[in-house]
């Protein structure tokens, strides 16, 4: 059996508020396998969780339980620094994130990849004018062909936005009020009906 | 052996990665585009290849040299120039005295506190076929301030050339520039590209498309793709953008 890309095992984060009383604010949980290098494509509205489930992934923020293995490595276990030689998160352009950090790094693992296996790009500036567009989607199929795991985060609000993942990925999650669903094709992901919801006028494309 | 090479860079800030795995290669004779959206990683790539910057890993080649890590200074002594994206210029000095401190001739004496540059006429001679180069034959005396910003730029163009550099690197050259300026620098540099070997970095892909032998472009601090201008039309999204009507 080969070590699948991303093993995401038991997977919960819980945001809560309070001292005394401790409120839940928000709970994301997830539980999937990826075995083979594939372009996936994520949706879900805003602050469904899509970011967070992004950031435990890429180990810059930690789970309340569970494990995220990449390429057969705990990725929460590899030294802060190195972590994006496992899965690399690629932000949206106004995002300044920094990692929660526990563990000094010398207790940490080395990585055992020099370039990154899993890249998460997080809702891409799509340009249809510039033409930058074709060299982006051009480049997510040259990482597949090179092994590697592409997580494609789009917030489709343009016709073109649904083409591309119709297009380019092999699989969806939709992410939702943090649940995590899954589909192996465009179809099928459709047939949800909160995915119908989300996408409004856009599902006819 | 490409006359510059880079292989395998890799740069980060802090927890920030800026460049992954870069690799680009430039060719003797031939003008090399680099292009990508804003905060792509141009400049920092730029900075990295002129010594500005020391990459975390990989390596910098030129004419077969190991030149990774080098100061700036060392590099531009191999004869490597390069433009900055904001001008470097001596405002308060005439457009020829601009290009003389720059000159190898002037340089070479320069060591005398004595010697006065202005009057070194290997020097001038030099000066002024350059100016004629870059379009600037009869303005030696201007103050190099009261230039209009098209004439700036290719004053500096000719800093840059003063030092006979067997590699060209001009960053942003069309930066500020209205279409006017755009077409003319756009002149100036096809008839350079006779010559000299040039990487220009550019934002504005209409000016780059027109004058690049390759072009790589470069995205999330990465080489998205690279090809001839041709083969970069063939993609379908390049066709249905306003790229593809130029083409």
């Amino acid at each position: 059996m080969t070590t699948p890309m991303l093993d995401v095992r038991g997977l919960k984060k819980v945001y809560s508020q309070g001292l005394i009383q401790k409120r839940e604010t928000f709970r994301l949980e997830a539980d999937f396998t990826i075995k083979k290098p594939q372009i996936v494509g994520v949706m879900g509205p805003n602050g469904s969780g899509k970011t967070t489930l992004f950031e435990l992934i890429t180990g810059s923020n930690r789970p309340t339980s569970g494990t995220v293995m990449c390429a057969g490595q705990d990725i929460h276990n590899v030294k802060y620094r190195s972590r994006d030689r496992l899965a690399i998160h690629y932000h949206q352009s106004y995002q300044v994130r920094h990692f929660s950090k526990t563990k000094p790094s010398f207790l940490l693992e080395k990585p055992i990849s020099d370039y990154p296996m899993i890249h998460l790009f997080d809702e891409p500036q799509f340009n249809t004018q510039d033409g930058y567009i074709g060299f982006m989607l051009d480049f997510f199929k040259r990482l597949r062909a090179e092994s590697r795991l592409v997580f494609l985060c789009v917030h489709p609000n343009e016709p073109f936005h649904v083409k591309i993942m119709r297009e380019i990925c092999d699989r969806y999650i939709f992410v939702q009020k943090g649940a995590v669903r899954h589909a192996d094709t465009y179809d099928a992901l459709l047939d949800d009906i909160d995915v119908k919801d989300y996408l409004g006028a856009l599902a006819r494309y | 052996m490409a006359l510059f090479e880079a292989t395998h860079l890799h740069k980060r800030f802090g927890d920030q990665v800026v460049l992954e795995d870069v690799t680009l290669s430039f060719e003797k004779g031939q003008l090399s585009g680099i292009m990508g959206p804003n905060g792509a990683g141009k400049s920092t790539c730029f900075n990295v290849l002129t010594g500005h910057y020391k990459p975390n890993s990989g390596t910098v080649t030129f004419e077969g040299r190991d030149i990774t890590g080098l100061s700036p200074r060392l590099i531009a002594g191999m004869g490597i120039a390069r433009s900055f994206q904001i001008m470097n210029l001596f405002d308060e000095f005439s457009v020829l005295e601009n290009i003389l401190v720059a000159v190898p001739q002037s340089i070479k004496r320069s060591f005398n506190p004595f010697h006065d540059i202005c009057g070194n006429s290997e020097a001038i001679d030099k000066a002024e076929s350059i100016l004629a180069r870059v379009g600037l034959k009869g303005k030696e005396n201007l103050i190099a301030s009261s230039l209009p910003y098209g004439e700036r730029r290719a004053l500096e163009i000719a800093v840059a050339l003063a030092s006979d550099p067997k590699l060209l690197f001009l960053d942003e050259p069309t930066q500020g520039l209205g279409a006017d300026g755009t077409a003319l620098l756009a002149d100036l540099i096809s008839e350079l590209k006779r010559d000299y070997s040039i990487v220009i970095i550019e934002h504005n892909m209409d000016f780059l498309f027109s004058l690049a032998d390759t072009i790589s472009v470069i995205h999330w601090g990465q080489v998205i793709t690279t090809g001839s201008p041709d083969e970069l039309r063939e993609n379908e999204w390049v066709k249905a953008s306003s790229l593809g009507e130029v083409a």
